[in-house]
């Protein structure tokens, strides 16, 4: 009965989409139990294996399996046919009588009960389809002008950006909370710029600066201040997510990311306009020339921000590892600059935000246009590594080098020469040798006693190799009958060996002069044919012959002409090419005509996808053409002032990092599932203040830093926790917990030991290492000097201590860390050597500074906390300090110690306000 | 009175002193992910002080969505990839056709020199009343066959190490995910505030590192902590188990003392900034972090055991000895309550070459410290309630590599789990019949997930963390939980 009544229903449907029953009967009785029996144990609507839902009608329709236009070309026969690369399903082929019925339903056109009208094979919505709603969603829409609102305290305001801060607290009944005190304000602004706490000269001229240009110029001082592209630069490094190593599997070291780093790092301190910033980031290799006089090393470089996502080296799946690597660059590039998540829309349409399938596909041709890897086919991927010299120039050093290798061939080889001469006649009285070495009365005519000596040794040696225990154990009769032996066999495979080495020359010779192809590396002895020789006559074997002993062994004229041959390389190599820096960076490949992927599927292409604007942004003056792989004209787009998104974006990050929360919250998500902005004017007026001021990073800071905004004090009135808790309108300065990078330089710094060195790497090597050495772990800043921002991040491994203060995972966007308070930090404030060693320091400067302990006391609190202690923080900590004398027996030295670490370990310290 | 006692009611004075804070939003802000493992709510509510501010710690113990057998896990990982058809699937047909080709045709490989069908060089037995098949490799473990649970159709997607490790601990083969033991402590909580909920024993560095314990985008108090890594001695790591945990310069009473001085400066300044919750958070950190110096070093005394049960875990002898530590301290770990426990036999398991060497030297380091845990679990009652799964990141092929050696394969692999409400003494799935592929109850690594999570009382569709505007699970858009394992 109930199968009737399912049949009646399926005849219904099939009636109302103009199946006949015929054919639904065909596909009930024929298909759908070969699908089920075949297919569906994995391409069932929760597996959906490679994207393929073969359990119904809707599944198999968004497939795209079935080709109405040329039935027979239907992908279902292709990969059950077992002809091209995918075979389905993987246990073996299809029964010829399932294959004629699964060809025959394709012919009738694929009827399945219960599907709708065949849709065109795209998944991609229309821009027509947005709704209403998210057409209008805030961060689609022009940027607006806001005139700066009308205030009633007009006192307060220093700047525009006051008005707009200020109008919505009046609004709401609330006060700007009083300004910081100076002090406060110093250490706020020189942590917020530098990373750094201010110094007691600094503190001392400043507090005597009286003038009402002192704040002013204190902003002007930090900004021009090297230290500070480190910390602003490490902002953006969150964004890029930087790291020197691919993370994924293998987690090859990059081992020229720190270029990039410093590339932004000096980006920040240059003050480089923001639109060329993220031209160069996007497209800088398109940007450069060819010529000495064009080529631009810095924004080759740039490109770095592409090249530098963690990647698996070693998945086998090469076509899935390039689209992966594509779609970390869709990512990034679509967090970074656009805050949108873009990535989402890889397998279906956006599922909160208007993104299509289709304008993920277009950026992603953008990247599959673009070369990430020098050999992508390797069996461990290997990286696009480029020299930072124009092609020509980097040719000539490739030539110079094969030169060099030929020159240092020409050395090799005659010394060869001798060596083997030298060989040949050693070994002509190697029985001599071994008998003397075993019978002391045996003959010692024209041998070496020294030599003897060593052979003597070598072979009653306990731990000698297993080829000597025959002569060894000998009685010294039957010696010189073995030794004879051994010199016949060592003749023969040292005139073996010189076949080998006269197939090297011949190798080489070949090797056409004036090319760039170095001549083949000189071939290794094979110890297993004898043992005997590779022993005594290889590497530092009794009859080698070590550089040192040339002069002594081969014959005058030999020598001196080795020593000609020698000169001749070191002149080359000292006048030759020293080699060019290179780069971790991306490059122009050849145009692929991307594809929309169903479901993400790499092996069920869809419409086409070419290079576009995603279709929401496409009113706002997209490119007319895109040239190659379209990343010039993306990237121009980008900062094109008509573009509603990047500034705003991006002026919104600055924001955050100086108040601790964007006027955007989600600072990279501007779509329907991140926060709507607290003063979506001023966004827009800092957005426009920001093109206008010619995309200025710098110049936009002042203005939010002399803003009486940045200057209100982290504390006020009790109402304003009331009415805004969360401090989205800015009441007051938001206290703000240390990062990692400041805690850790502030110590350094304090203590006198930060190496304030710019640049460069610490790292070193290429490639990685084995799977359970200590090699795999990132180098451990508590060891080392240098700022935070040039300790190297093996991504897979990195360093506990970041790990512990929040540092995040370096593997996806991520402009605002979350930061945390755990019981594990304060293990490692009261536990760790670090600290201990930092406040040691300390404390041995303090107690040279100054003789009478008030007076170090005082020294202690303005080096830590940057302010003088109350008469009673200083009665408190003397008698701390000689209780942990007294008490507990401790030397005074540790006493101090102790009382700096305390006064690192307070909240005082790592709270900024 | 002690001078922790003293502490903890200075402690519970200041907490009915503090004003609520502005909203619980503000204040779980404020915290920002949480208190750590040690959590400040955790403490209180230990102590009795009600459990008003509960919900703020993210590490208190959570009750299952419904009821459980499993309250943890012991992970036993072997890295490298143990073969399943020279372990725990035999294949008779590979005896019959040793050195012939294979029926089918080798789906992607890691390597490229694979050759004929390959039988197995050990001998497999039948044991227990089960009757289940094992091979010579592990005779030790093979005594406890009847309360394992062997499954043998394992699938996942990864042919390269990176990936299947990745996919075999947070699901995904590609992107950075929150590992299964951050996931199950987010959704469970752990029930010892003094040590951390998701502890990884000589962890790899290598395939991934530690993004196979990380969080990802959960909460930072969720991550793994790891105790030493897969390339030290154990004899490196009993000295500092946990890093920082250890003050090596005072006493308790003098440490106390310098922590009074510090809490006493940040007391008076938190007095003058009465609206910032943070400031008490960390004041409660640096208490609870006193305690958990004091307390968690105990756990990770395994030289504390008796003779007989280190013997029982092979640390008597020298080839056992490191898995035997690791198994034992398992075991510590999971009675003081610790949620997830993992143990790694280190990168040993990849014979691309040399299988007979490679897989007997392996399986004799591990046989004895395994059978150990399972024997030693169920004489204390553990077993019942601690679910043990013994895996590889994958197997490896019924075909050879070069001359004596297996690559590796995803396809169709064998993973065991004992104890935890999963059918003692039980075979389930099957792989073909050369072992190549899983062909019946095919348990792809979403669905062991899914199941996993399931035999700890949640549902894998339930346990969403929201991320960058989408709902993030374990399983993904995936995962069928297989009841057929279930007791």
């Amino acid at each position: 009965m109930l199968s009737l009544r399912i049949l009646s229903l399926t005849l219904l449907a099939s009636a109302v989409f103009g199946q006949s029953p015929d054919q639904v009967e065909y596909f009930e009785k024929n298909v759908r139990p070969l699908l089920v029996k075949n297919c569906q144990g994995c391409h069932n609507a929760k597996l959906q294996s490679g994207g393929v839902d073969l359990s119904s009608a809707t599944g198999f329709q968004e497939a795209g399996l079935f080709k109405k236009d040329k039935p027979e070309a239907s992908r279902i026969l292709v990969v059950t046919s077992y002809e091209g690369s995918v075979k389905m399903p993987p246990m073996g082929k299809l029964k010829a009588d399932d294959l004629a019925k699964l060809a025959e339903w394709c012919k009738m056109g694929a009827p399945w009960p219960g599907a709708a009208e065949s849709k065109a094979t795209s998944t991609a919505a229309k821009p027509a389809d947005f709704t209403p709603e998210q057409k209008a969603f805030w961060a689609f829409q022009q940027r607006k002008d806001p005139a700066p609102p009308a205030v009633k305290n007009k006192a307060w305001v220093q700047n525009p950006i006051d008005q707009f801060i200020l109008a919505k607290l009046e609004e709401r009944g609330l006060k700007p909370a009083p300004k910081a005190d100076k002090l406060t304000l110093l250490r706020r602004a020189t942590l917020d710029l530098t990373g750094l706490p201010p110094t007691p000269d600094e503190i001392k001229a400043f507090e005597a600066d009286q003038s009402p240009q002192a704040y002013a110029k204190l902003i002007d001082r930090l900004l021009a201040s090297p230290r500070y592209g480190e910390r602003w630069g490490r902002h953006w490094l969150d964004v890029a997510r930087y790291a020197d190593s691919t993370g994924n599997d293998e987690d090859h070291r990059y081992p020229y990311a720190f270029r990039y780093r410093d590339y932004v790092i000096q980006a920040f301190n240059d003050d480089m306009p923001y639109s060329q910033f993220v031209r160069e980031q996007l497209a800088g290799d398109l940007m450069s020339g060819n010529t000495e006089d064009k080529f631009n090393k810095r924004a080759i470089t740039a490109t770095g921000f592409l090249a530098l996502g963690a990647k698996a080296l070693a998945q086998q799946d090469k076509k899935k590892m390039l689209y992966d690597v594509y779609d970390e660059q869709v990512d990034v590039v679509s967090k970074a600059f656009l805050g949108m998540t873009m990535a989402c829309a890889r397998c279906h349409n956006h599922k909160f935000d208007p993104i299509l399938t289709r304008d993920y596909y277009s950026l992603t041709g953008m990247f599959a246009s673009t070369k990430s890897f020098a050999k992508p086919d390797a069996f461990v991927s290997e990286m696009l590594l480029k020299p930072l010299v124009p092609e020509a120039k980097y040719k000539q050093y490739q030539k110079e080098q094969a030169h060099l290798k030929s020159l240092k061939f020409a050395v090799d080889e005659y010394a060869e020469q001798q060596v083997q001469a030298h060989s040949h006649e050693m070994a002509a009285k190697l029985a001599a040798y071994l008998t003397a070495a075993r019978d002391p009365k045996a003959s010692r005519e024209g041998l070496d006693e020294a030599i003897v000596k060593r052979l003597a040794g070598m072979i009653t040696n306990p731990k000698a190799k297993e080829h000597w225990a025959e002569l060894a154990k000998a009685s010294v009769e039957d010696v010189p009958k073995i030794a004879a032996k051994m010199q016949a066999d060592a003749e023969k495979a040292l005139k073996t060996w010189d076949t080998e080495l006269d197939k090297w020359r011949e190798k080489a010779r070949k090797v056409p002069a004036d090319s760039d192809m170095a001549p083949p590396e000189k071939p290794k002895f094979d110890a297993k044919k004898s043992p005997v020789v590779n022993e005594l006559f290889m590497g530092n074997g009794i009859f080698a012959v070590a550089e040192k002993q040339q002069e002594k062994i081969f014959p005058p004229a030999a020598f001196a002409k080795l020593g000609d041959l020698k000169k001749i390389y070191d002149d080359f190599k000292k006048q030759a090419m020293p080699e060019p820096d290179m780069a971790d960076a991306v490059e122009e490949d050849k145009p692929v005509h991307q594809k929309v992927l169903i479901r993400g599927d790499l092996n069920n292409p869809g419409e086409d996808a070419p290079v576009a604007v995603p279709a929401i942004l496409s009113s706002y003056n997209p490119p007319k053409q895109f040239q190659g792989s379209g990343r010039m004209e993306f990237a121009g787009w980008l900062v094109d002032p008509a573009n509603p998104l990047p500034s705003r974006v991006m002026v919104n990050r600055i924001w955050s990092w100086h108040f601790g929360e964007g006027i955007v919250r989600s600072v990279d998500n501007f779509g329907k599932t991140g926060e709507r902005p607290d003063n979506l004017e001023l966004l827009d007026y800092l957005a426009n203040r920001f093109i206008q001021n010619g995309w200025s990073v710098k110049q936009l800071t002042k203005a939010i830093m002399l803003s009486n905004t940045y200057q209100m004090a982290a504390e006020t009135e009790d109402k304003a926790y009331t009415v805004d808790p969360e401090n989205r309108m800015l009441s007051r300065f938001n206290r703000q917990r240390m990062s990692v990078e400041q805690l850790r330089d502030s110590m350094l710094f304090i203590s006198g030991k930060l190496d304030e060195t710019m640049g460069g790497t610490l790292q070193s090597g290429f490639g990685t290492d084995g799977e359970n050495s200590s090699g795999r772990l990132s180098m451990k800043p508590e060891a080392l000097t240098r700022r935070t921002v040039y300790v190297p991040l093996r991504r897979a491994n990195l360093p506990n201590m970041m790990n512990l203060f929040d540092f995040g995972d370096a593997t996806t966007v991520n402009g605002h860390r979350s930061l945390t308070n755990v019981a594990p930090q304060a293990l490692f404030m009261m536990n760790s050597g670090f600290v201990e060693q930092r406040s040691s320091e300390l404390a041995k400067t303090v107690f040279a500074a100054a003789s009478d302990p008030r007076e170090r006391i005082n020294q202690a609190f303005v080096r830590i906390l940057n302010r003088k202690p109350s008469g009673e923080e200083a009665d408190r900590a003397l008698t701390y300090i000689s209780n942990m004398q007294e008490r507990f027996k401790e030397p005074e030295a540790k006493a101090w110690q102790s009382f700096c670490q305390i006064l690192f370990s307070s909240n005082e310290f790592i709270y900024i306000e | 009175m002690s001078l922790s006692d003293q502490s903890l009611n200075a402690l519970r004075r200041l907490y009915h002193q503090e004003e609520k804070p502005a909203t619980r939003r503000a204040m779980l802000r404020a915290a920002g992910c949480g208190f750590g493992f040690m959590g400040l709510a955790g403490l209180l509510a230990q102590e009795a002080l009600g459990d008003t501010a509960a919900p703020v710690n993210p590490m208190a113990p959570k009750p299952p969505m419904f009821p459980a057998k499993a309250k943890r896990v012991i992970f036993l990982f072997m890295h490298g990839g143990p073969s399943s058809v020279d372990t725990f699937d035999p294949k008779a047909r590979l005896d019959t056709d040793n050195g012939k080709p294979s029926p089918i045709k080798a789906p992607l490989s890691f390597s490229k020199d694979l050759g004929m069908l390959m039988k197995s060089p050990w001998e497999f037995k039948n044991y227990g009343q089960s009757g289940i098949p094992v091979s010579s490799l592990f005779p030790n473990v093979a005594e406890c066959v009847d309360d394992m649970c062997v499954i043998r159709s394992l699938v996942g997607e990864g042919v390269d190490h990176g990936a299947a490790l990745l996919q075999s601990f947070t699901g995904s083969s590609t992107f950075i995910r929150p590992s299964m033991g951050s996931w199950v402590l987010y959704g469970l909580g752990t029930e010892n505030q003094n040590l951390p909920g998701f502890i990884t024993i000589k962890p790899a560095l290598s395939h991934g590192g530690s993004k196979n314990w990380a969080s990802a985008f959960l909460p930072g108090s969720y991550q793994g902590t790891a105790i030493g890594n897969a390339g030290m001695k154990v004899s490196d790591i009993q000295g500092e188990p946990i890093e920082y945990l250890l003050n090596k310069m005072y006493t308790p009473d003098e440490q106390r003392y310098e922590l009074d001085m510090l809490q006493n400066i940040n007391r008076k300044h938190a007095e003058l900034r009465k609206h910032d919750p943070q400031l008490e958070a960390r004041i409660q950190a640096f208490e609870l972090a006193f305690r958990m110096q004091a307390q968690a070093p105990e756990a990770f005394q395994v030289e504390k055991e008796s003779e007989a049960t280190k013997k029982l875990y092979g640390m008597d002898e020298e080839v056992t000895k490191d898995f035997g530590w690791q198994c034992l301290l398992a075991r510590r770990l999971a009675e003081r309550g610790v949620r997830y426990i993992q143990c790694t036999h280190s990168y040993k398991w990849d014979q691309h070459s040399d299988l007979v060497v490679g897989h007997t030297k392996n399986a004799k380091e591990v046989d004895k410290p395994i059978s150990g845990l399972l024997k030693d679990l169920k004489a204390r009652g553990l077993l019942e309630d601690t679910l043990v799964i013994w895996s590889g990141e994958f197997g490896r092929t019924p075909v050879s590599q070069g001359a004596n050696g297996r690559d590796h394969n995803p396809y169709g692999y064998t993973l065991w789990m004992a104890g935890g409400g999963v059918k003692p003494g039980f075979i389930y799935g099957a792989t073909d019949e050369i072992g190549y592929h899983a062909t019946e109850n095919r348990m792809h690594l979403h669905d062991f997930h899914a199941t996993v999570l399931h035999l700890l009382g949640m549902d894998h569709e339930k346990l969403t963390y929201k991320y960058n505007g989408r709902d993030f699970r374990l399983t993904d858009v995936a995962g069928n939980v297989h009841r057929g394992i279930m007791a």
